[in-house]
C-alpha cells in the first residue's frame, strides 16, 4: 500500500508535470496562453495518477513505471524546447 | 452497463477510501459547513453591521472624497490602493491599501483614518477563514490544499468501490433494522448525485490553496524558469508598467467609471457596473487604474478594464466574451468555486449542496464506526469510541461554534465600544473557545450523550441567532420581511430552520440511544 501510495505522490508528481508540460507546449499558440489551464489541469492529473498507481501489482513496479515515464517525458519536453520544435 | 473490478482491486480501493476519508474527513466537514455559509458573505456583512440595510448607497463623489482623503493622509497608499465602489456589495465605498510592513488598512467615510479590519466583516471573515484554512494562519491554507487532494483521491476511490453497483443502488435508500445499509445508501446517493460538484470543488480547492507552490515547482520542470515574467500577464488585466517619474494629476473616479463603461460598450457589453478598482503609482504619468465590474447576464460576469489613470486611455481589458485563454479559465474556475453565476437560486443550491457535502463526510465517519461495531457486546473498542467522540466534538462542535460566532457578532457590535474589545477579536475568541469546550465535552462524555447534548446546544445557540440580531438592531425577522430586506430575513429564517433541524437531530439521537441496537457507541445502557 505505502509503496504504491508514495509512487503516486513522488514520481506521480513529476509524471503529471511532464504530461501537463508536453500538452501545454505542444498545443498550437504560445505556451504562455496554456499557463492557467495547465495549472488547473495539473491537480486532477496528479490525483488521477496517484489513484492509478494502486492498479500496479506492487510499489516497486509503480515507482519504476512512473519514474521512468516521468524522466522520459521531461527529457522529451526539454529536447523539444531545446530544438525549438514547440513554443 | 456492468463494470467489473477484481476483488483485490476493490479491496485496495476500499482501504484507500477509508484512509483518505479518515485523514481528510474532519477538515472537509468544517470546510463544507463553513463554506455553505460563506456563500452569503456579502449578506453576512450587512447582517452584522447595525442598520447597514438602511444605509443610503454612496455616490461617486463620496468615493472621490474618500480616495483623495486617504491618499493625502496615508502616502504609502500611493503605490497601491484599492477601492470598492458604493453599490450592491457595500453601500458605502471602502478604500484599502497595504502599509510598508504589508499590513492591510481599510478606510470608509465613517472611519477615514482606517482600521486593520474591513468594517462589519468580522463574522464573514471568520467563517471564510474556517472554510479555507480551519482558522489556522498561513499553514492552514496549505493544509486545506493537501486535504483537497486527498478529497480527490477519496472521490475516485469511492466511485470505483461503488461503480459495480452504481446503477442498481443509486436510488435505493433502505431504512429498516440494518442501519449500516441505510447510512451506506445515503452516503452513496449524495456522493454520486453531487459528484460533479465535488470533483469541481476538489480541483478548484486544491488550485486556490496550492497554485503558488505548484507553480514554483513546475517553473523549472516545464516552464524553463520563465514563470515570474509570465504570471502577471496571465493573471492580471493591467500590464506591469514602471512609473515614468513624471508627475501628472490623476483623473477623477467619475471619469474612470464613465471610461470603463465606454470601453465595455465598445466591446459589445451594454451594461458594465464597476465593483472595485486597483490604482497603482497614483500621481505619476504612468499611473494605472484597473476597474473590475460586472456585466449582468454574462457567463463569468466579472471583467476588468485597465486605464491610464491620468488620461483615461484604455490600456488593456479582459471582458466577458473577449478574454484570452488564461483569463477565461481563471474566471470560470473562480465563478464555479464561489457560486458567482446565475441568481440567488444558485447560491441557495450551493448552500444546500454544501450542507449535503458536510453530511457526506459525517456519514463517512459513522460508517467507519458502524463497520467496526462489536455486535455481541455492549463495550465497544477504544478506536470506535474515540472516533465517535472526535466526530461529535469536531463536527457538531463547529456547528455550535459558528452559531456562537453569529450571536457574538451582534453582541460585540453593540457593546464593543463599551467593553473596549475589538469586534473581530470578540467574535474569533467566542468561536474557538466554544469549539474547544465542545471538544472537551465530547471527550469527557459517552458519545451518545455528548452527541445529544451538543445537538441541543447547537439548536439553542442557533435559535439565539435571530433573537440576538433582533434585540441588538431592532431588525426582527418579521420586520425585515415586511420592509423587503430579503437577505437579512433569509439569514434569520435560515438560522431558525437550522435550529429546528438540530433539535430534530437531537431528539432522533436520543431515541436511537434509548430504543436502538444496544451494542453500539450510540446506545445508552438500556434493556433491548
Amino acid at each position: 500500500m505505502w509503496g504504491r501510495a508514495t509512487a503516486g505522490i513522488v514520481p506521480g508528481f513529476f509524471l503529471a508535470a511532464a504530461l501537463v508540460g508536453l500538452i501545454g507546449w505542444a498545443l498550437p499558440g504560445p505556451w504562455q496562453s496554456t499557463l492557467v489551464g495547465g495549472l488547473v489541469a495539473f491537480f486532477p492529473v496528479w490525483v488521477g495518477l496517484a489513484c492509478l498507481a494502486f492498479a500496479f501489482r506492487d510499489g516497486a513496479r509503480a515507482w519504476l513505471a512512473y519514474a521512468g515515464l516521468a524522466a522520459a517525458g521531461l527529457l522529451a519536453l526539454w529536447w523539444l524546447r531545446h530544438l525549438q520544435w514547440v513554443q | 452497463m456492468v463494470i467489473r473490478f477484481s476483488s483485490g482491486t476493490l479491496r485496495t480501493f476500499t482501504t484507500l477510501h477509508t484512509w483518505v476519508g479518515l485523514c481528510a474527513g474532519f477538515a472537509l466537514f468544517v470546510a463544507f459547513y463553513a463554506g455553505a455559509i460563506t456563500i452569503f458573505h456579502h449578506d453576512l456583512m450587512v447582517w452584522q453591521s447595525p442598520h447597514a440595510a438602511e444605509q443610503p448607497v454612496g455616490t461617486l463623489d463620496d468615493a472621490q472624497r474618500l480616495l483623495d482623503g486617504t491618499l493625502a493622509r496615508h502616502p504609502e497608499a500611493r503605490a497601491w490602493v484599492g477601492m470598492m465602489f458604493p453599490g450592491e456589495e457595500t453601500a458605502q465605498p471602502v478604500v484599502y491599501w497595504p502599509d510598508a510592513a504589508g499590513t492591510w488598512h481599510y478606510a470608509t467615510p465613517d472611519d477615514p483614518e482606517g482600521a486593520e479590519h474591513p468594517p462589519a466583516a468580522a463574522l464573514s471573515e471568520l467563517v471564510n477563514a474556517l472554510h479555507y484554512s480551519l482558522g489556522i494562519p498561513v499553514a492552514g491554507t496549505y493544509l486545506m490544499g493537501i486535504v483537497s487532494l486527498l478529497y480527490g483521491v477519496a472521490l475516485v476511490s469511492g466511485l470505483v468501490i461503488h461503480l459495480p453497483k452504481l446503477a442498481e443502488d443509486l436510488f435505493a435508500l433502505r431504512p429498516g433494522r440494518n442501519f449500516k445499509r441505510f447510512w451506506q445508501d445515503a452516503h452513496n446517493v449524495i456522493g454520486v448525485l453531487s459528484l460533479p460538484l465535488h470533483v469541481m470543488f476538489a480541483v478548484t480547492g486544491a488550485l486556490l490553496c496550492l497554485v503558488m507552490v505548484v507553480a514554483l515547482a513546475l517553473d523549472p520542470l516545464v516552464y524553463g524558469g520563465k514563470l515570474a515574467e509570465t504570471m502577471p500577464a496571465a493573471l492580471d488585466t493591467a500590464p506591469q508598467v514602471q512609473p515614468a517619474g513624471r508627475p501628472q494629476a490623476p483623473g477623477s473616479v467619475a471619469m474612470w467609471h464613465a471610461r470603463a463603461q465606454e470601453a465595455a460598450k465598445a466591446q459589445g457589453l451594454e451594461a458594465f457596473e464597476p465593483v472595485y478598482l486597483k490604482l497603482t503609482h497614483v500621481g505619476d504619468a504612468n499611473a494605472i487604474v484597473e476597474i473590475t465590474g460586472e456585466a449582468p447576464r454574462r457567463l463569468g460576469a466579472l471583467g476588468a478594464v485597465a486605464l491610464n489613470a491620468a488620461t483615461g486611455e484604455l490600456v488593456a481589458s479582459q471582458l466577458p466574451g473577449r478574454r484570452d485563454a488564461n483569463h477565461a479559465t481563471l474566471s470560470i474556475a473562480y465563478l464555479l468555486h464561489f457560486g458567482e453565476y446565475g441568481n440567488a437560486w444558485v447560491q441557495w443550491l450551493y448552500f444546500l449542496l454544501g450542507l449535503g457535502g458536510a453530511f457526506l463526510f459525517y456519514s463517512g465517519n459513522l460508517l467507519w464506526i458502524e463497520s467496526r461495531r462489536k455486535r455481541r457486546q455492549a463495550t465497544q473498542g477504544k478506536a470506535q469510541v474515540w472516533m465517535a467522540k472526535a466526530t461529535v466534538g469536531v463536527c457538531i462542535g463547529v456547528c455550535v461554534a459558528i452559531s456562537a460566532a453569529f450571536v457574538a457578532a451582534q453582541v460585540f457590535e453593540a457593546r464593543a465600544a463599551a467593553w473596549d474589545v475589538p469586534v473581530a477579536a470578540g467574535v474569533t475568541w467566542t468561536c474557538f473557545t466554544t469549539w474547544a469546550l465542545c471538544l472537551l465535552w465530547a471527550a469527557l462524555r459517552a458519545p451518545a450523550r455528548a452527541a445529544r447534548e451538543l445537538l441541543w446546544a447547537a439548536a439553542i445557540v442557533t435559535a439565539l441567532v435571530p433573537l440576538a440580531h433582533g434585540a441588538a438592531t431592532g431588525e426582527w425577522l418579521w420586520k425585515s420581511a415586511a420592509v423587503g430586506h430579503t437577505a437579512l430575513f433569509a439569514i434569520d429564517a435560515g438560522a431558525l430552520a437550522m435550529a429546528i433541524a438540530f433539535a430534530w437531530l437531537a431528539r432522533t439521537t436520543a431515541r436511537r440511544a434509548r430504543t436502538g441496537e444496544p451494542n453500539s457507541v450510540w446506545a445508552e445502557p438500556h434493556s433491548p
